[in-house]
């Protein structure tokens, strides 16, 4: 095919307002008149809430404080299950859940109003182990049980597969919870335009989805909401649930006032979602000539105090489980389950940045076993053109893993290694 | 005493939301005045550089200068919802929404085109460089800065496109299914050295092969795979939230470490080309597949060097330590 | 309140300042110099990297006051008649800029870097980034960028 344009090195259009400091991120827009505000948010894991800010109200230069009670409609969100609350209501499921928002003339009137609020806990046993949680004493997080999601793969004999295997490696593997680290912390605006529609500028991954937590929440109609999205100083999947955007769109309306804010890095790691960390057990077996026979995974994964993108991250951890092989038997099954730790949601990679530490170590103990070389294991059971994954689904088109296997290896030589010390 | 091994980690990614659910992205293509072309979509640019690599797709498609494209996707009430910049879907699903509107939009410049050149037909028209021209008599063009001078404010020249992936949802009891497509593939090798007194790892080298379908735009995604492999690097080696009864005890930078210049090594970047039939060029998106090969290669390293396995991240130092005296006192 | 007198971007300012008012406050509040980034606000990030007086110091660690008669140099500087500076050119051209919220203090660090030490090795480009967080780009092309400029610096482009 002959292009022009695809397949150019063409400079980046957004790259002479980056490197000027001319790009606008949230937190560079300055209004006229413009109140700030401040998240108060919740300090213990799992309780019941009682919120007394009588005396932070009475702050010179407050103008309110939102709690549940001003929410005009759902206080409710979620990017699939509705478990997040705009305003904790009644009770707290983890450390950082937001209570209360502080509008004032200032940042420090807003300051000084936060350590003026009372907040009284009255504490519930709370879970930290997913699989503690799973278990049928557990404290629950939400309704009645923590286990948001049960994926089952199911292909092939596995009780077949194993009997063709002439070794299995059976590992138990773990990956840590992560923050994403974007170097612009959340941060936004919120203001009035003459016919009414509310505006809120932010960096988000999905300024329609915003729009549409924003309009169910305050009861708006989406034509009256307009959501901007700045420049976005990396989002990496933090960005995908609600952070500052319904709050600032709540005090816009009400104080008809401009209104800011923007998140110090501690609140930051506080307000968005995590990396799930995941427990995964892993056993796989290859035949005398190094095929891959069967697999089985169970894996548990930490959805913290929220779901957000629980279902689709163990779901597709599930899917992924195998790596890029083939193997003919396979038994997965993958569970999202809630505790009170921070919540975990999106992260480039989705679930699938987890199980690649657990299936790519298992076909090296396994080379190990063979006296292979881990190319030649790799290229014996990889995905080409024309193969079947665990889920059925057959692989037509564009399966150029040979290729980039070639081209490490053509630079590594990780099959000369094995030669040279046989010799 | 330190010590060299390598290693190599594989991985497959499926695109978009998958399993059956709707995965819409759309766009609009206006004729605008002066002969500009408005690309209208919902594509946010979150550093991947999806403001260039969107206009590059409608570029091609019309063939003009991406100078002469503006790309209106910042305000919800100017632009059609694409979905969301996640799931690696933006490249494959919204340019493909954006590649279908820019040849509709090509079918209605030439529909213009005709009328305006006083022509029986489209046939033979073509587009080149902001005009739209009769191949085998030249003579016959017409620019779109001239059509935008004839179709303004209400007859405008514009057309949509939309693109909707195609997944099925997967059987409830047994996970079959087509959840995703289509996938993309990677293969990344990294040497590294093992400090076995202080258990440092250090990366020495790295090659890494990325399939793209084919590469938009070959230095924005050489820029995606050295980002992803430091992110992965980080999730490897050091960080750590430290968590004690659902507190982030490391909260900040100062305790919660991500890799600086000193930790990242110069990466032999490879870009495969096979081009997918149903994506936009045969571009497939690779955003979040280059950060996932790099744990396994850089932990099947570690195994290479000092023989031991280590199946809980973060490798920190004293981790491998650890991992180090038992395994000695093992043997 | 303190009354103190600065030179940023080659201008001179009088201001009036209060005892806890930050450097990174000042330029962006006061000044409207927005292109000083704040990531961390404990100075480990170095989004909010100036020049000051020839060093680089993190603007959220410097107090307002403590820049009284200080020479500062920040993003908008860079920019002389029209012209980007040959660091900013070669930021552009190699393709180092991702979302862009660490380029601002990237930039001056390495021009920081290039004033000290006009022809440093990779090792020492790498160093003298190091105090400068980038979650996206994994570095490589911003060090390319700084070897890049060395050459537009010499062509004098």
């Amino acid at each position: 095919m002959d292009l022009n344009v695809v397949g150019k090195n063409i400079i980046r259009v957004d790259a002479y307002s980056k490197v000027t400091g001319k790009a606008l991120y949230p937190q560079d827009i300055y209004l006229e008149d413009m109140v700030y505000g401040k998240v108060l948010r919740s300090t213990k894991p799992h309780g019941k809430i009682k919120v007394d800010i009588t005396e932070a109200e009475k702050v010179k230069g407050i103008l309110k404080i939102f709690t549940y009670k001003d929410v005009p409609k759902e206080n409710k969100y979620g990017v699939v299950l509705k478990d997040h609350e705009v305003f904790v209501s009644e009770k707290v499921v983890r450390i950082g859940e937001p209570i209360a928002f502080i509008v004032g003339e200032t940042q420090e009137i807003c300051e000084e109003a936060y350590e003026k609020i009372i907040v009284d806990y009255e504490e519930l046993n709370a879970v930290f182990d997913p699989i503690e949680a799973m278990k049928e004493d557990s404290p629950i997080v939400h309704g009645d049980s923590n286990i948001i999601l049960h994926y089952k793969l199911r292909h092939g004999d596995i009780e077949e597969g194993k009997k063709k295997c002439k070794y299995i490696v059976e590992n138990i593997y773990r990956s840590p919870m992560v923050e994403h680290a974007f170097l612009q912390p959340e941060a936004g605006l919120s203001y009035l335009e003459e016919d009414g529609t509310v505006v809120v500028a932010v960096a988000t991954q999905y300024p329609h989805y915003d729009r549409e937590e924003i309009a169910i929440n305050l009861g708006l109609p989406e034509e009256k909401i307009k959501v901007i999205n700045t420049n976005i100083g990396g989002a990496f999947g933090a960005r995908e649930d609600i952070s500052v955007q319904i709050h600032l769109a709540l005090a816009a309306i009400v104080l008809r006032r401009p209104i800011k804010i923007i998140f110090s890095r501690e609140e930051s790691f506080l307000a968005h979602s995590k990396r799930h960390p995941m427990v995964m057990k892993y056993k796989t077996g290859a035949d005398e000539n190094g095929f891959l026979q069967y697999m089985e995974a169970e894996i548990i994964g930490d959805s913290g105090a929220h779901a957000s993108w629980a279902i689709n991250v163990l779901r597709k951890a599930g899917v992924h489980a195998t790596g890029p092989y083939v193997i003919p038997n396979v038994n997965v099954d993958s569970y999202a389950v809630y505790t009170n730790n921070p919540f975990t949601g999106a992260m480039r990679g989705f679930g699938a940045t987890q199980v690649s530490i657990a299936y790519e170590q298992q076909i090296d103990e396994l080379a190990v076993k063979l006296g292979m070389d881990p190319i030649e294991i790799r290229m014996k059971n990889i995905f080409r053109k024309g193969s079947m994954t665990a889920t059925g689904q057959i692989l037509t088109d564009s399966v150029p893993l040979d290729k980039c296997i070639e081209a490490v290896d053509k630079e590594f030589q990780f099959s000369r290694k094995l030669e040279v010390e046989s010799i | 005493m330190k010590k060299i091994g390598k290693g190599i980690g594989l991985s497959y990614y499926g695109t978009g939301y998958g399993n059956g659910f709707p995965d819409v992205s759309r766009a609009i293509i206006k004729l605008l005045p002066a002969g500009r072309i408005g690309i209208y979509c919902g594509v946010t640019e979150v550093g991947q550089g999806a403001k260039t690599s969107m206009r590059q797709i409608g570029a091609e498609v019309l063939d003009i200068d991406i100078e002469n494209i503006d790309l209106v996707h910042e305000d919800t009430s100017l632009m059609p919802d694409s979905g969301t910049a996640a799931a690696t879907r933006q490249t494959y699903n919204t340019g493909n929404a954006i590649k279908i509107a820019c040849e509709n939009m090509k079918k209605e410049l030439l529909e213009k085109a005709k009328i305006e050149l006083n022509l029986n037909s489209t046939s033979g028209l073509t587009l080149e460089k902001g005009e739209v021209i009769l191949s085998f008599f030249p003579q016959k063009r017409i620019s779109y800065k001239k059509l935008s001078e004839i179709y303004y404010n209400d007859v405008i020249i514009e057309a949509k496109g939309e693109f909707t992936a195609q997944t099925t949802e997967m059987d409830k009891e047994t996970g079959q299914g087509a959840p995703y497509w289509p996938y993309t593939f990677n293969a990344c090798a990294v040497e590294v050295e093992v400090d076995t007194e202080t258990g440092i790892v250090n990366i020495l080298k790295s090659t890494f092969a990325q399939d793209a379908g084919r590469a938009v735009n070959p230095m924005l995604l050489e820029g995606q795979m050295d980002g992803g492999f430091a992110m992965g690097l980080g999730y490897t080696l050091f960080e750590d939230l430290n968590l004690d009864k659902g507190i982030m005890k490391n909260n900040r930078f100062s305790k919660y470490l991500i890799p600086t210049a000193m930790d990242m090594v110069d990466i032999n970047n490879i870009i495969v080309e096979d081009p997918e039939p149903t994506a936009p060029y045969g571009a497939k998106g690779i955003g979040e597949p280059v950060t996932i090969p790099i744990a396994p290669a850089i932990l099947n390293a570690i195994y290479d060097a000092v023989g031991v396995r280590i199946k809980e991240l973060p490798v920190t130092p004293e981790k491998l330590i650890k991992h180090l005296r038992g395994c000695k006192e093992n043997r | 309140m303190v009354n103190i007198s600065l030179i940023v971007n080659e201008k001179l300012f009088e201001v009036s300042v209060s005892e806890n008012l930050r450097l990174i406050d000042l330029l962006r509040d006061e000044l409207g110099l927005i292109g000083t980034k704040e990531g961390c606000g404990e100075g480990e990030c170095g989004a909010c990297t100036v020049i000051m007086d020839g060093e680089t110091v993190n603007s959220c660690l410097v107090m307002a006051f403590q820049a009284n008669g200080s020479n500062i140099l920040t993003i908008e500087g860079m920019e002389k008649e029209g012209k980007i500076h040959p660091i900013q050119q070669a930021y552009i051209d190699v393709g180092a800029v991702q979302c862009g919220f660490c380029i601002p203090g990237m930039v001056l660090s390495t021009k920081a870097l290039l004033d000290k030490k006009p022809h440093p090795s990779k090792d020492e480009i790498r160093e003298g980034i190091s105090g400068n967080l980038c979650r996206c780009t994994g570095y490589n092309k911003m060090i390319y960028a700084a070897e890049k400029a060395i050459e537009y610096m010499e062509e004098g482009k």
